[in-house]
């Protein structure tokens, strides 16, 4: 089932697009977090979201590959909606303190890449275990560097 | 409350993303990354309908009228986000996603912020973009 049909580099590629797309659903979502706050504009993506969702469900229904070898899902493995929507909580409140929206982002940064790391060398929650060459340390290292630079530089 | 309290809360903040991650990971591998993006949202909406009821939104509500109607596209933006994250972390791992989309996530938002005029200090924002872009090409020699 996990065959590398696709190259790494149409993955690199990928994955830096959905950063792309990060990038304009904050835009979207800030839009309204500015007339409604930030917990309704969360409450309202997810809203959106869930409906977008089932629309696109339903299209590409027949689409839908046949998963006659796949393993049931356990139980929790359908909760990761909770810790999502809870990071609002947590990034609404840090932002109207001293950090304001550089710290949190640069936080959150930091908190994403302490659990990505953990998560492969234990391979957490289902997921496969990894082992990290130096060498994808070091290129870690630059792009976090480099987002760090963006971030408390980047702007007047 | 001290800062290092708020410091504490914006790192979780960070972890719950990555957790919410590998969870939507592991049900995609048994169901699709697109019913794992429905789950994500539908489970996540009735959090925060838990959320909003219990401590109110705490936000005046006359600013809802001049929002546009197209800003709430992004709802729609994030299934095809939380679909697309859950599809690639199984495929290239946690932390590989989670520092690519962050890479994707300042190079965009650099050429949006020079693209809608933000103001900002050229040579930060071209050695930022220059340190990630780098980043990405040594580390894809150790994946290839």
């Amino acid at each position: 089932m996990m065959q590398n049909t696709t190259s790494k580099t149409h993955l690199i590629l990928i994955a830096f697009l959905t950063g792309g797309l990060l990038t304009i659903m904050t835009l979207f979502n800030g839009r309204v977090a500015l007339g409604g706050g930030a917990i309704f504009s969360s409450w309202v993506a997810h809203g959106v979201g869930t409906v977008a969702a089932i629309i696109a469900l339903i299209v590409l229904f027949r689409r839908r590959p046949k998963g006659g070898t796949r393993s049931r899902a356990p139980f929790w493995a359908y909760l990761g909606g909770i810790s999502g929507a809870l990071t609002v909580i947590l990034t609404s409140t840090t932002v109207n303190t001293s950090l304001a929206l550089s710290g949190t982002i640069a936080l959150g940064l930091a908190g994403q890449m302490v659990f990505g790391l953990g998560a492969d060398v234990l391979g957490l929650f289902g997921l496969p275990k990894r082992r990290l060459a130096p060498r994808e340390l070091v290129s870690f290292a630059m792009i976090c560097a480099g987002s760090l630079i963006i971030i408390y530089l980047g702007r007047v | 409350m001290g800062i290092w309290f708020y410091v504490l809360l914006a790192f979780a903040a960070g972890l719950l993303v990555g957790l919410s991650r590998q969870i939507n990971g592991r049900l995609s591998l048994s169901t699709s990354p697109l019913e794992s993006s429905f789950w994500n949202h539908a489970i996540g909406f009735v959090v925060l309908c838990v959320v909003a009821l219990s401590i109110g939104w705490s936000h005046p509500q006359d600013g809802l009228a001049d929002i546009p109607l197209t800003a709430y596209a992004g709802g729609a933006v994030g299934v095809v986000f939380i679909a697309s994250s859950s599809w690639l972390i199984a495929r290239i791992g946690a932390a590989q996603t989670a520092v690519l989309v962050i890479a994707g996530q300042m190079v965009s938002s650099v050429i949006l912020d020079i693209a809608m005029g933000t103001a900002g200090i050229a040579w930060a924002r071209t050695l930022g973009v220059t340190l990630i872009l780098a980043g990405i090409f040594y580390g894809r020699r150790a994946r290839d």
